[in-house]
Protein backbone atom coordinates (compact mmCIF):
# COMPACT_ATOMS: atom_id res chain seq x y z
CA UNK A 1 0.00 0.00 0.00
CA UNK A 2 1.46 3.16 -0.70
CA UNK A 3 1.68 6.21 1.51
CA UNK A 4 -1.24 8.43 0.03
CA UNK A 5 -3.04 5.65 0.16
CA UNK A 6 -2.27 4.77 3.95
CA UNK A 7 -3.33 8.54 4.59
CA UNK A 8 -6.76 8.37 2.40
CA UNK A 9 -7.39 4.79 4.87
CA UNK A 10 -6.29 7.06 8.31
CA UNK A 11 -8.96 9.96 7.34
CA UNK A 12 -11.48 7.37 6.32
CA UNK A 13 -10.97 5.77 9.86
CA UNK A 14 -11.18 9.10 11.39
CA UNK A 15 -14.16 9.79 9.69
CA UNK A 16 -16.08 7.13 10.40
CA UNK A 17 -14.94 7.33 14.53
CA UNK A 18 -15.80 10.58 14.10
CA UNK A 19 -19.54 9.60 12.81
CA UNK A 20 -20.08 6.84 15.08
CA UNK A 21 -19.26 9.09 17.79
CA UNK A 22 -22.03 11.65 16.85
CA UNK A 23 -24.16 8.86 16.49
CA UNK A 24 -23.45 6.83 19.12
CA UNK A 25 -25.97 8.78 22.22
CA UNK A 26 -28.98 7.79 19.65
CA UNK A 27 -28.05 4.56 19.31
CA UNK A 28 -27.00 3.98 22.51
CA UNK A 29 -30.31 3.07 24.16
CA UNK A 30 -30.69 0.16 21.40
CA UNK A 31 -26.95 -0.96 21.89
CA UNK A 32 -28.05 -1.18 25.60
CA UNK A 33 -30.80 -3.38 24.56
CA UNK A 34 -28.72 -5.59 22.17
CA UNK A 35 -26.27 -5.58 25.36
CA UNK A 36 -28.43 -7.24 27.59
CA UNK A 37 -30.45 -9.70 24.91
CA UNK A 38 -26.83 -11.01 24.31
CA UNK A 39 -26.48 -11.62 27.93
CA UNK A 40 -29.58 -13.16 28.44
CA UNK A 41 -29.27 -14.89 25.45
CA UNK A 42 -25.74 -16.43 26.97
CA UNK A 43 -27.90 -17.30 29.91
CA UNK A 44 -30.58 -19.04 28.45
CA UNK A 45 -28.71 -21.51 25.35
CA UNK A 46 -27.34 -23.82 26.91
CA UNK A 47 -31.33 -24.55 28.12
CA UNK A 48 -32.62 -24.28 25.07
CA UNK A 49 -30.15 -26.41 23.30
CA UNK A 50 -30.93 -29.17 25.92
CA UNK A 51 -34.66 -28.96 25.15
CA UNK A 52 -34.24 -29.21 21.29
CA UNK A 53 -31.79 -32.17 22.38
CA UNK A 54 -35.00 -33.61 23.48
CA UNK A 55 -38.01 -31.80 21.81
CA UNK A 56 -36.23 -31.77 18.50
CA UNK A 57 -37.95 -27.81 18.34
CA UNK A 58 -35.27 -24.96 18.76
CA UNK A 59 -38.64 -23.41 19.07
CA UNK A 60 -40.16 -24.67 21.90
CA UNK A 61 -36.66 -24.66 23.78
CA UNK A 62 -37.06 -20.93 23.64
CA UNK A 63 -40.68 -20.70 24.11
CA UNK A 64 -40.61 -23.17 27.19
CA UNK A 65 -37.28 -21.58 28.72
CA UNK A 66 -38.52 -17.57 28.53
CA UNK A 67 -42.43 -18.53 29.24
CA UNK A 68 -40.83 -19.61 32.61
CA UNK A 69 -38.64 -16.85 33.01
CA UNK A 70 -41.29 -14.22 32.16
CA UNK A 71 -43.92 -15.81 34.53
CA UNK A 72 -41.47 -15.99 37.64
CA UNK A 73 -40.50 -12.64 36.90
CA UNK A 74 -43.70 -11.13 36.95
CA UNK A 75 -45.28 -13.55 40.21
CA UNK A 76 -41.60 -11.65 41.61
CA UNK A 77 -42.49 -8.24 40.54
CA UNK A 78 -45.97 -8.45 41.17
CA UNK A 79 -45.88 -9.59 44.65
CA UNK A 80 -43.25 -7.81 45.46
CA UNK A 81 -44.74 -4.00 44.69
CA UNK A 82 -48.38 -5.60 46.53
CA UNK A 83 -46.24 -6.61 49.91
CA UNK A 84 -44.22 -3.33 49.56
CA UNK A 85 -47.48 -1.44 48.92
CA UNK A 86 -48.91 -2.70 52.26
CA UNK A 87 -45.86 -2.24 54.13
CA UNK A 88 -45.25 1.04 52.91
CA UNK A 89 -49.30 2.53 54.08
CA UNK A 90 -48.19 0.90 57.66
CA UNK A 91 -45.66 2.78 58.04
CA UNK A 92 -47.01 5.84 56.77
CA UNK A 93 -49.80 5.58 59.46
CA UNK A 94 -46.96 4.71 61.65
CA UNK A 95 -45.19 8.34 61.30
CA UNK A 96 -48.55 9.60 61.34
CA UNK A 97 -48.58 8.79 65.17
CA UNK A 98 -46.93 10.85 67.99
CA UNK A 99 -44.40 7.67 69.31
CA UNK A 100 -42.46 7.93 65.82
CA UNK A 101 -41.72 11.35 67.03
CA UNK A 102 -41.02 9.75 70.93
CA UNK A 103 -38.71 7.15 68.99
CA UNK A 104 -36.76 9.26 66.91
CA UNK A 105 -36.15 11.53 70.67
CA UNK A 106 -35.34 8.27 72.43
CA UNK A 107 -32.99 7.41 69.95
CA UNK A 108 -31.07 10.72 69.66
CA UNK A 109 -31.13 11.10 73.42
CA UNK A 110 -29.94 7.54 74.09
CA UNK A 111 -27.15 8.11 71.25
CA UNK A 112 -26.37 11.43 73.10
CA UNK A 113 -26.16 9.57 76.57
CA UNK A 114 -23.96 7.07 75.23
CA UNK A 115 -21.21 9.44 73.56
CA UNK A 116 -18.28 11.52 74.59
CA UNK A 117 -19.46 15.14 75.19
CA UNK A 118 -17.96 17.06 71.98
CA UNK A 119 -18.94 14.50 69.49
CA UNK A 120 -23.03 14.30 71.11
CA UNK A 121 -23.03 17.94 70.40
CA UNK A 122 -22.73 17.47 66.72
CA UNK A 123 -25.48 15.64 67.22
CA UNK A 124 -28.97 17.90 66.22
CA UNK A 125 -31.60 18.70 68.61
CA UNK A 126 -34.37 16.01 68.12
CA UNK A 127 -36.25 18.48 66.33
CA UNK A 128 -34.36 18.66 63.07
CA UNK A 129 -33.64 14.95 63.44
CA UNK A 130 -36.77 14.27 62.96
CA UNK A 131 -37.53 16.58 60.64
CA UNK A 132 -34.64 15.19 58.86
CA UNK A 133 -35.89 11.67 58.96
CA UNK A 134 -39.34 12.42 57.58
CA UNK A 135 -37.99 14.16 54.81
CA UNK A 136 -35.35 11.14 54.17
CA UNK A 137 -38.16 8.91 54.00
CA UNK A 138 -40.60 11.12 51.81
CA UNK A 139 -37.51 11.22 49.54
CA UNK A 140 -37.31 7.46 49.52
CA UNK A 141 -40.74 7.04 48.58
CA UNK A 142 -40.49 9.43 46.19
CA UNK A 143 -37.66 7.80 44.00
CA UNK A 144 -39.42 4.73 44.44
CA UNK A 145 -42.58 6.56 42.93
CA UNK A 146 -40.60 7.74 40.40
CA UNK A 147 -39.03 4.39 39.22
CA UNK A 148 -42.44 2.96 38.95
CA UNK A 149 -43.83 6.20 36.68
CA UNK A 150 -41.32 4.95 34.67
CA UNK A 151 -42.56 1.57 34.34
CA UNK A 152 -44.08 2.29 31.11
CA UNK A 153 -40.82 3.24 29.43
CA UNK A 154 -39.19 0.09 31.08
CA UNK A 155 -41.71 -2.10 29.76
CA UNK A 156 -41.07 -0.63 26.29
CA UNK A 157 -37.51 -1.96 26.83
CA UNK A 158 -38.06 -4.94 28.18
CA UNK A 159 -40.64 -5.82 25.65
CA UNK A 160 -37.69 -5.06 22.81
CA UNK A 161 -35.05 -7.22 24.77
CA UNK A 162 -37.46 -9.91 25.07
CA UNK A 163 -38.27 -9.34 20.88
CA UNK A 164 -34.56 -9.23 20.29
CA UNK A 165 -33.61 -12.53 22.84
CA UNK A 166 -36.40 -14.60 20.85
CA UNK A 167 -34.31 -14.06 17.80
CA UNK A 168 -31.15 -14.52 18.87
CA UNK A 169 -31.69 -17.52 20.79
CA UNK A 170 -33.40 -19.09 17.50
CA UNK A 171 -30.76 -18.07 14.98
CA UNK A 172 -28.03 -17.85 17.45
CA UNK A 173 -26.11 -20.83 15.58
CA UNK A 174 -26.49 -19.47 12.05
CA UNK A 175 -25.65 -15.58 13.43
CA UNK A 176 -22.53 -16.80 14.32
CA UNK A 177 -22.05 -18.89 10.96
CA UNK A 178 -22.83 -15.83 9.28
CA UNK A 179 -20.22 -14.17 11.14
CA UNK A 180 -17.46 -15.93 10.61
CA UNK A 181 -18.34 -16.13 6.60
CA UNK A 182 -17.34 -12.38 6.90
CA UNK A 183 -13.47 -13.36 8.13
CA UNK A 184 -10.99 -13.66 5.77
CA UNK A 185 -9.78 -17.09 5.31
CA UNK A 186 -6.01 -16.31 7.03
CA UNK A 187 -7.84 -15.61 10.16
CA UNK A 188 -10.95 -18.05 10.01
CA UNK A 189 -9.52 -20.75 12.34
CA UNK A 190 -7.90 -18.12 15.54
CA UNK A 191 -10.83 -16.26 14.40
CA UNK A 192 -13.35 -19.26 15.17
CA UNK A 193 -11.00 -20.11 18.15
CA UNK A 194 -11.47 -16.58 19.07
CA UNK A 195 -15.57 -16.69 19.48
CA UNK A 196 -15.46 -19.99 21.26
CA UNK A 197 -13.19 -18.37 23.67
CA UNK A 198 -15.23 -15.69 24.61
CA UNK A 199 -18.58 -17.37 24.61
CA UNK A 200 -17.32 -19.89 27.27
CA UNK A 201 -15.87 -17.15 29.68
CA UNK A 202 -19.07 -14.84 29.49
CA UNK A 203 -21.40 -18.21 29.69
CA UNK A 204 -18.81 -19.52 32.65
CA UNK A 205 -18.89 -16.27 33.89
CA UNK A 206 -22.79 -15.82 34.14
CA UNK A 207 -23.50 -19.12 35.01
CA UNK A 208 -20.89 -18.92 37.93
CA UNK A 209 -22.68 -15.03 38.95
CA UNK A 210 -25.72 -16.69 38.96
CA UNK A 211 -25.31 -19.89 41.16
CA UNK A 212 -23.41 -17.31 43.38
CA UNK A 213 -26.02 -14.80 43.68
CA UNK A 214 -28.82 -17.99 44.24
CA UNK A 215 -26.68 -19.09 47.11
CA UNK A 216 -26.51 -15.34 48.60
CA UNK A 217 -30.25 -14.70 48.42
CA UNK A 218 -30.44 -18.09 50.35
CA UNK A 219 -28.10 -17.45 52.90
CA UNK A 220 -29.61 -14.09 53.43
CA UNK A 221 -33.54 -15.16 53.78
CA UNK A 222 -31.71 -17.77 56.27
CA UNK A 223 -29.73 -15.37 58.19
CA UNK A 224 -32.75 -12.87 58.30
CA UNK A 225 -34.69 -15.86 59.47
CA UNK A 226 -32.80 -16.50 62.29
CA UNK A 227 -33.19 -12.41 63.38
CA UNK A 228 -36.84 -12.71 63.32
CA UNK A 229 -36.30 -15.67 65.01
CA UNK A 230 -34.41 -13.27 68.18
CA UNK A 231 -37.47 -10.79 67.72
CA UNK A 232 -35.72 -8.73 64.80
CA UNK A 233 -39.40 -8.30 62.94
CA UNK A 234 -38.06 -7.93 59.28
CA UNK A 235 -40.74 -8.88 57.39
CA UNK A 236 -40.19 -9.40 53.29
CA UNK A 237 -37.41 -11.34 53.93
CA UNK A 238 -37.68 -13.53 50.70
CA UNK A 239 -38.14 -10.23 48.86
CA UNK A 240 -34.93 -8.94 50.72
CA UNK A 241 -32.84 -11.84 49.85
CA UNK A 242 -33.78 -12.02 46.47
CA UNK A 243 -32.37 -8.25 45.95
CA UNK A 244 -29.20 -8.59 47.90
CA UNK A 245 -28.79 -11.49 45.89
CA UNK A 246 -29.12 -9.69 42.87
CA UNK A 247 -27.37 -6.61 44.03
CA UNK A 248 -24.17 -9.72 44.96
CA UNK A 249 -23.72 -9.70 41.15
CA UNK A 250 -22.18 -6.06 41.29
CA UNK A 251 -18.67 -6.72 42.89
CA UNK A 252 -17.84 -5.53 45.65
CA UNK A 253 -19.97 -2.66 46.39
CA UNK A 254 -23.20 -5.65 45.60
CA UNK A 255 -23.18 -6.80 49.11
CA UNK A 256 -23.57 -3.64 50.55
CA UNK A 257 -26.65 -2.49 48.31
CA UNK A 258 -27.96 -5.65 49.50
CA UNK A 259 -27.67 -4.57 53.36
CA UNK A 260 -29.76 -1.27 52.56
CA UNK A 261 -33.43 -2.67 52.14
CA UNK A 262 -33.26 -4.69 55.16
CA UNK A 263 -32.13 -1.97 57.82
CA UNK A 264 -34.69 0.25 55.92
CA UNK A 265 -37.52 -2.37 56.70
CA UNK A 266 -35.96 -3.23 60.01
CA UNK A 267 -36.23 0.58 61.27
CA UNK A 268 -39.86 0.89 59.31
CA UNK A 269 -41.27 -2.32 61.42
CA UNK A 270 -39.08 -1.00 64.63
CA UNK A 271 -40.06 2.36 65.34
CA UNK A 272 -41.84 3.12 68.58
CA UNK A 273 -40.75 -0.22 69.61
CA UNK A 274 -38.87 0.43 72.70
CA UNK A 275 -37.45 -2.90 73.17
CA UNK A 276 -35.91 -2.80 69.16
CA UNK A 277 -34.64 0.48 70.48
CA UNK A 278 -32.79 -0.90 73.38
CA UNK A 279 -31.66 -3.75 71.39
CA UNK A 280 -28.17 -4.77 72.37
CA UNK A 281 -26.08 -8.13 71.06
CA UNK A 282 -24.86 -10.25 73.58
CA UNK A 283 -26.12 -7.66 76.14
CA UNK A 284 -23.10 -5.62 75.72
CA UNK A 285 -22.66 -4.04 72.39
CA UNK A 286 -26.19 -1.40 71.66
CA UNK A 287 -27.55 -2.28 68.01
CA UNK A 288 -30.61 0.02 68.11
CA UNK A 289 -33.50 -1.37 65.33
CA UNK A 290 -31.02 -4.60 65.04
CA UNK A 291 -29.21 -2.81 62.59
CA UNK A 292 -25.47 -3.96 63.74
CA UNK A 293 -27.63 -7.66 63.57
CA UNK A 294 -28.44 -7.08 60.18
CA UNK A 295 -24.79 -5.76 59.06
CA UNK A 296 -23.08 -8.51 60.73
CA UNK A 297 -25.17 -11.29 59.34
CA UNK A 298 -24.65 -10.10 55.72
CA UNK A 299 -20.54 -10.10 56.81
CA UNK A 300 -21.13 -13.28 57.41
CA UNK A 301 -23.22 -14.26 54.28
CA UNK A 302 -20.59 -12.36 52.55
CA UNK A 303 -17.86 -14.45 53.79
CA UNK A 304 -19.49 -17.63 53.06
CA UNK A 305 -19.70 -16.87 49.57
CA UNK A 306 -16.62 -15.19 49.38
CA UNK A 307 -14.43 -18.45 50.82
CA UNK A 308 -16.63 -20.97 50.14
CA UNK A 309 -19.26 -20.65 47.41
CA UNK A 310 -17.34 -18.17 44.91
CA UNK A 311 -14.18 -19.84 44.71
CA UNK A 312 -16.61 -23.11 43.82
CA UNK A 313 -18.48 -22.10 41.55
CA UNK A 314 -16.80 -19.31 39.72
CA UNK A 315 -13.55 -20.01 40.31
CA UNK A 316 -11.07 -18.18 38.36
CA UNK A 317 -13.79 -17.67 35.87
CA UNK A 318 -12.62 -14.43 34.01
CA UNK A 319 -8.98 -14.35 35.80
CA UNK A 320 -8.35 -11.22 36.30
CA UNK A 321 -5.65 -9.97 39.14
CA UNK A 322 -8.01 -9.28 42.68
CA UNK A 323 -6.38 -5.47 42.11
CA UNK A 324 -7.94 -5.16 37.96
CA UNK A 325 -11.07 -6.22 39.19
CA UNK A 326 -10.88 -2.87 41.76
CA UNK A 327 -9.97 -0.75 38.90
CA UNK A 328 -12.18 -2.09 36.02
CA UNK A 329 -14.92 -1.80 37.87
CA UNK A 330 -14.00 1.64 38.86
CA UNK A 331 -13.65 2.80 35.13
CA UNK A 332 -17.29 0.84 34.54
CA UNK A 333 -18.83 2.50 37.45
CA UNK A 334 -17.46 6.22 36.39
CA UNK A 335 -18.40 5.39 32.95
CA UNK A 336 -21.94 4.12 32.83
CA UNK A 337 -22.68 3.81 36.71
CA UNK A 338 -23.96 0.77 38.21
CA UNK A 339 -24.79 -0.95 35.03
CA UNK A 340 -21.59 -0.11 33.63
CA UNK A 341 -20.40 -1.75 37.69
CA UNK A 342 -22.06 -4.63 36.82
CA UNK A 343 -20.89 -5.50 33.11
CA UNK A 344 -17.48 -4.21 33.69
CA UNK A 345 -15.83 -7.96 34.80
CA UNK A 346 -17.51 -9.76 32.12
CA UNK A 347 -16.97 -7.04 29.31
CA UNK A 348 -13.12 -7.30 30.84
CA UNK A 349 -13.19 -11.22 30.73
CA UNK A 350 -14.21 -10.49 26.80
CA UNK A 351 -11.63 -8.06 26.26
CA UNK A 352 -8.48 -10.48 27.74
CA UNK A 353 -9.25 -12.77 25.49
CA UNK A 354 -9.79 -10.90 22.73
CA UNK A 355 -6.24 -9.24 23.64
CA UNK A 356 -4.66 -12.73 24.21
CA UNK A 357 -5.64 -13.92 20.60
CA UNK A 358 -4.29 -10.49 19.20
CA UNK A 359 -0.96 -11.05 20.63
CA UNK A 360 -1.33 -14.64 19.52
CA UNK A 361 -2.03 -13.57 15.61
CA UNK A 362 0.92 -11.13 16.12
CA UNK A 363 3.26 -13.47 17.57
CA UNK A 364 2.60 -16.16 15.04
CA UNK A 365 1.72 -14.10 12.26
CA UNK A 366 4.19 -15.95 9.93
CA UNK A 367 2.30 -19.20 10.80
CA UNK A 368 -1.32 -17.36 9.14
CA UNK B 1 -47.27 -26.62 -12.71
CA UNK B 2 -44.00 -28.68 -14.08
CA UNK B 3 -42.34 -26.56 -12.05
CA UNK B 4 -44.21 -26.27 -9.16
CA UNK B 5 -44.43 -30.04 -8.97
CA UNK B 6 -40.25 -29.55 -9.17
CA UNK B 7 -39.54 -27.17 -6.52
CA UNK B 8 -41.56 -28.63 -3.95
CA UNK B 9 -42.10 -32.10 -4.37
CA UNK B 10 -38.75 -33.21 -6.30
CA UNK B 11 -36.03 -32.27 -4.18
CA UNK B 12 -34.11 -35.52 -4.70
CA UNK B 13 -32.55 -34.57 -8.25
CA UNK B 14 -31.11 -30.71 -7.08
CA UNK B 15 -29.88 -31.72 -3.52
CA UNK B 16 -27.36 -29.09 -1.86
CA UNK B 17 -23.82 -29.68 -3.32
CA UNK B 18 -22.98 -29.56 0.15
CA UNK B 19 -25.00 -32.54 1.53
CA UNK B 20 -23.67 -34.78 -1.31
CA UNK B 21 -20.35 -34.09 -0.91
CA UNK B 22 -20.39 -34.97 3.40
CA UNK B 23 -22.26 -38.35 2.87
CA UNK B 24 -19.01 -39.34 0.75
CA UNK B 25 -16.81 -38.39 3.80
CA UNK B 26 -16.43 -41.56 6.12
CA UNK B 27 -16.58 -39.36 9.11
CA UNK B 28 -19.73 -38.03 8.23
CA UNK B 29 -20.90 -41.77 6.92
CA UNK B 30 -24.29 -43.51 8.08
CA UNK B 31 -26.08 -40.42 9.06
CA UNK B 32 -29.57 -39.59 8.27
CA UNK B 33 -30.79 -36.65 5.96
CA UNK B 34 -32.01 -35.12 8.59
CA UNK B 35 -28.47 -35.14 10.72
CA UNK B 36 -26.43 -34.38 7.57
CA UNK B 37 -28.55 -31.42 7.14
CA UNK B 38 -28.03 -30.87 11.02
CA UNK B 39 -24.20 -30.66 10.26
CA UNK B 40 -24.11 -28.97 7.03
CA UNK B 41 -25.75 -25.99 9.06
CA UNK B 42 -22.71 -26.07 11.20
CA UNK B 43 -20.08 -25.88 8.18
CA UNK B 44 -18.12 -23.12 7.03
CA UNK B 45 -18.38 -23.13 2.70
CA UNK B 46 -14.99 -21.37 2.36
CA UNK B 47 -13.43 -20.22 -1.10
CA UNK B 48 -9.63 -19.62 -1.89
CA UNK B 49 -7.47 -18.48 -4.69
CA UNK B 50 -4.88 -20.47 -6.16
CA UNK B 51 -2.00 -20.72 -4.62
CA UNK B 52 -3.46 -19.01 -1.16
CA UNK B 53 -2.63 -20.97 2.01
CA UNK B 54 -5.41 -23.15 3.56
CA UNK B 55 -3.61 -23.28 6.70
CA UNK B 56 0.37 -23.41 7.56
CA UNK B 57 2.95 -25.97 9.20
CA UNK B 58 2.92 -25.22 12.91
CA UNK B 59 -0.28 -22.88 12.74
CA UNK B 60 -2.99 -23.70 15.85
CA UNK B 61 -5.80 -26.40 14.48
CA UNK B 62 -8.92 -26.30 14.76
CA UNK B 63 -10.40 -28.36 12.10
CA UNK B 64 -10.93 -30.21 9.13
CA UNK B 65 -11.79 -29.55 5.50
CA UNK B 66 -13.71 -30.90 2.95
CA UNK B 67 -12.80 -30.54 -1.17
CA UNK B 68 -16.16 -29.32 -2.42
CA UNK B 69 -14.36 -28.52 -5.83
CA UNK B 70 -10.86 -27.83 -6.76
CA UNK B 71 -7.11 -29.49 -5.57
CA UNK B 72 -5.27 -28.90 -2.55
CA UNK B 73 -1.91 -29.74 -1.88
CA UNK B 74 -0.47 -31.40 1.01
CA UNK B 75 2.76 -30.19 1.73
CA UNK B 76 6.13 -29.81 3.99
CA UNK B 77 7.15 -26.57 3.53
CA UNK B 78 10.89 -26.57 4.63
CA UNK B 79 11.36 -30.19 2.43
CA UNK B 80 9.00 -28.86 -0.13
CA UNK B 81 7.81 -32.85 -0.34
CA UNK B 82 4.16 -32.88 -1.84
CA UNK B 83 2.55 -35.53 0.69
CA UNK B 84 -0.30 -35.28 -1.21
CA UNK B 85 -2.47 -33.95 -3.80
CA UNK B 86 -6.19 -34.22 -2.94
CA UNK B 87 -9.53 -33.57 -4.77
CA UNK B 88 -13.31 -33.36 -4.64
CA UNK B 89 -14.89 -35.39 -1.99
CA UNK B 90 -11.57 -35.84 -0.21
CA UNK B 91 -10.76 -34.40 3.03
CA UNK B 92 -7.83 -33.41 5.25
CA UNK B 93 -7.20 -32.20 9.08
CA UNK B 94 -9.29 -34.29 10.68
CA UNK B 95 -7.04 -34.44 13.51
CA UNK B 96 -7.58 -31.09 14.90
CA UNK B 97 -11.24 -31.97 15.43
CA UNK B 98 -9.88 -34.33 18.36
CA UNK B 99 -6.40 -32.43 19.30
CA UNK B 100 -4.70 -29.11 19.76
CA UNK B 101 -1.82 -29.76 18.42
CA UNK B 102 -0.16 -27.02 15.97
CA UNK B 103 -0.53 -27.97 11.81
CA UNK B 104 2.52 -31.26 10.94
CA UNK B 105 2.27 -29.61 7.36
CA UNK B 106 0.65 -26.86 4.89
CA UNK B 107 -2.34 -27.32 2.85
CA UNK B 108 -2.58 -24.96 -0.62
CA UNK B 109 -4.86 -24.46 -2.72
CA UNK B 110 -3.82 -25.76 -6.38
CA UNK B 111 -6.19 -24.11 -8.35
CA UNK B 112 -9.35 -22.02 -6.99
CA UNK B 113 -10.78 -24.16 -4.80
CA UNK B 114 -13.89 -24.39 -2.78
CA UNK B 115 -13.84 -26.04 0.83
CA UNK B 116 -16.19 -26.94 3.49
CA UNK B 117 -14.86 -26.37 7.42
CA UNK B 118 -15.83 -28.80 9.91
CA UNK B 119 -14.38 -27.66 13.15
CA UNK B 120 -13.75 -28.24 16.76
CA UNK B 121 -16.49 -25.85 17.65
CA UNK B 122 -18.32 -26.63 15.85
CA UNK B 123 -18.27 -30.63 16.87
CA UNK B 124 -18.42 -29.53 20.43
CA UNK B 125 -21.54 -27.57 19.73
CA UNK B 126 -22.73 -30.54 17.89
CA UNK B 127 -22.29 -32.74 21.28
CA UNK B 128 -24.16 -30.51 23.26
CA UNK B 129 -27.21 -29.69 21.12
CA UNK B 130 -27.55 -33.26 19.05
CA UNK B 131 -25.18 -36.17 21.52
CA UNK B 132 -26.10 -38.61 20.17
CA UNK B 133 -25.41 -37.24 16.30
CA UNK B 134 -22.24 -35.92 17.82
CA UNK B 135 -21.14 -39.75 19.56
CA UNK B 136 -22.03 -41.19 15.51
CA UNK B 137 -19.47 -38.95 14.34
CA UNK B 138 -16.75 -38.71 16.82
CA UNK B 139 -17.32 -42.70 16.49
CA UNK B 140 -16.74 -42.71 12.69
CA UNK B 141 -13.84 -40.57 13.53
CA UNK B 142 -11.94 -43.15 15.67
CA UNK B 143 -12.75 -45.73 12.97
CA UNK B 144 -10.75 -43.62 10.36
CA UNK B 145 -7.88 -42.68 12.84
CA UNK B 146 -7.78 -46.21 13.58
CA UNK B 147 -8.07 -47.86 10.20
CA UNK B 148 -5.03 -45.06 9.69
CA UNK B 149 -2.87 -46.41 12.24
CA UNK B 150 -3.50 -50.16 11.62
CA UNK B 151 -2.06 -48.58 7.74
CA UNK B 152 0.83 -47.64 9.13
CA UNK B 153 1.88 -50.12 11.64
CA UNK B 154 1.46 -52.35 8.03
CA UNK B 155 3.76 -49.87 6.52
CA UNK B 156 6.07 -50.31 9.43
CA UNK B 157 6.36 -54.11 9.78
CA UNK B 158 7.11 -54.49 6.01
CA UNK B 159 10.43 -55.86 5.59
CA UNK B 160 12.31 -52.83 3.79
CA UNK B 161 11.54 -50.95 6.74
Amino acid sequence: MDPLQKIYRLLLFIIIGLLALEILPFLSSIIGMLIFSFLFTTIFLQGVDSIERYTRSRALGVFLILSTTILAGVVFIGSFISNLGSQIKLFTRKIQRDDFANSIENLSSNTREALPDFIANLIPESEKVILMAKNLMVGVFQSILSILGSAGNLFFIAFMVLIFTIILLIEYHDFKRSLVRFMPNKYLEVGLRMIYNIELQISKYLRGQILAASSVAILSILGLFILNQLGANITLAVFIGIIAGLANLIPMVGPFIGMIPAILIALMNNIGNEVALNHQIFGAIPSPFYVLDIIIMFIIVQQIDNNFITPLVVGESVGLHPMAVMLVLLIGGTLIGPLGMLFAIPVAGVLKVVITEIVFITKNSHLL
Amino acid sequence: MKALYHNYFKKGNDRNPVLKVLESVPIFENLTEKELSEVARLTHERTYKKDEDVFKKLSPAEGMYVILDGQVSIIDPDSETIFATLESGDFFGELALLDEEPRSASAVAKIPSRLIGFFRTDLLTLMKRSPELGNKILLNLSRVLGERLRKTNQELAKPNH
